[in-house]
């Protein structure tokens, strides 16, 4: 190292300044919109590859003949399995990323009622991120907002439904 | 800024929340601009803080040299946040709160009770980062002398037919491989039980980066190194020398290279928020 004893912070810190700010910091899941297209997609796509390792893995699909299994194994890994856990019916995993298999622009799924009004715009919305799924009482679908098709009745068919 | 959909009528963009004295009231400014020259203002309520700056739309991209640059602001914006207030709880990139100054009052009003508690815990605390390298040939020479199966191996591709050789050949890699996997988990470990006396906290971090930006050419590549370890650490600032001497003796074993930065917010130690 090229500094004894102290840390430093040259030019080439901005790979660890890119991971801990795309990756990490206070993350907040309710009426806040947190997201970026390209931007985290850069992190994104690495993680979806790998999570789909994970749940091919998981429905017992087979991988191609030749596949390292030691490495898939090891990727996986690497992804931060808890989060992968909420999202077994989704293609992308991770907390920071989950609006991306979505367009960006929804309103519905948003958080429970006691915490202060939907996003009134649905540029807005607060996409659910993990953990939510299994605590929150979604779609109140108060005003049909555009952009969600499922024709979901209000109540039924949420993903709540046991 | 794109001109996508992306917009609300009034948001506030989030860095960091800070501990404020007596005299911080909303609406200080501080030093220095944030993200895309904005402003950045405090927002008080008791002695919590937000640093914030007023935005209409979220922040994307496509060039990743506006993205860095952004990243650098939103870096520099907490570093400088910091160094006024101490230790800041750092927020993700291109959080936005939607809402005015009210709004954020409120927020910090309703989650009072999770960020100071957080903020007292990390106060004086800073996250470092560690990376151990290695230099590949050294490496590959310390994995085939130890391991009898890669002997055996090479043994047999001396003796073998070319056909034959070059099956062995790929076994022989394979072998090679997982070895190198197992040294990477090997190294994390002990990495972190060095640090671990000096540190509040420390996290073994995958050896490969979960988030690059663009074409970053990866330097221990390039020199001919791969990484073998890395973790990230929570230590109060006056620990930072020890382990800067700890990792001098990690250094000195040789082919072995480590990156040491710092301190940084403690981004990787900061709370979610589930609501």
């Amino acid at each position: 190292m090229s500094e004894r004893g102290g840390p430093t912070r040259r030019s080439d810190s901005l790979a660890d300044v890119v991971e801990m700010l795309l990756d990490k910091g206070v993350v907040i899941n309710a009426d806040i919109a947190v997201s970026v297209g390209d931007t985290e997609l850069l992190g994104v796509q690495l993680r979806a590859a790998l999570a789909s390792f994970e749940t091919a893995a998981e429905y017992g699909l087979e991988f191609p003949d030749g596949t390292d299994m030691r490495r898939v194994e090891a990727a996986s890994d690497r992804t931060p399995v808890e989060e992968l856990d909420d999202e077994r019916d989704e293609p992308v995993i991770n907390e920071s990323g989950s609006w991306l298999s979505e367009p960006p622009i929804t309103s519905d799924e948003s958080e429970s009622d006691d915490h202060a009004k939907p996003p009134s715009q649905p540029g807005v919305g607060a996409r659910p991120r993990v953990g939510e799924r299994s605590d929150v009482e979604t779609d109140e679908n108060e005003d049909g907002d555009d952009g969600d098709d499922e024709p979901d009745e209000t109540g039924e068919g949420s993903d709540d439904e046991d | 800024m794109s001109e996508s959909a992306n917009e609300f009528e009034t948001g506030r963009y989030l860095y960091c929340v800070v501990t404020v004295d007596d005299e911080t009231t909303t609406g200080e400014e501080l030093a220095r601009t944030g993200v895309d020259d904005e402003p950045v203002y405090l927002v008080v309520e008791d002695d919590l803080g937000a640093v914030v700056h007023a935005c209409d739309a979220l922040y994307d991209a496509a060039d990743p040299d506006v993205v860095r640059k952004w990243l650098l602001d939103h870096q520099a914006t907490i570093d400088a946040a910091g160094e006024r207030f101490g230790t800041p709880l750092p927020f993700q990139f291109d959080t936005i709160l939607t809402g005015d100054d009210d709004r954020v009052r409120e927020w910090l009003t309703e989650e009072s009770a999770t960020l100071t508690p957080h903020l007292d815990a990390l106060a004086d605390h800073w996250e470092y980062r560690v990376e151990v390298s290695r230099d590949d040939a050294v490496l590959d020479e310390d994995l085939t002398a130890d391991d009898d199966r890669l002997a055996e191996l090479a043994d047999r591709i001396e003796s073998a037919g070319e056909g034959t050789a070059h099956l062995l050949e790929t076994q022989y890699e394979q072998r090679l491989d997982e070895l190198r996997h197992e040294r990477q988990a090997e190294r994390t470990r002990e990495l972190a039980e060095r640090l671990e006396p000096h540190a509040s906290e420390v996290r073994e971090l995958s050896p490969e980066r979960s988030t690059t930006l663009d074409d970053d050419t990866n330097d221990d590549d390039a020199g001919g190194a791969t990484t073998q370890a890395r973790a990230s650490v929570l230590a109060h600032e006056s620990d930072e020398e020890v382990i800067g001497d700890v990792l001098d003796e990690v250094a000195a074993e040789s082919g072995v290279e480590v990156r040491f930065t710092g301190p940084w917010p403690p981004y990787t130690f900061a709370p979610t928020f589930d609501e």
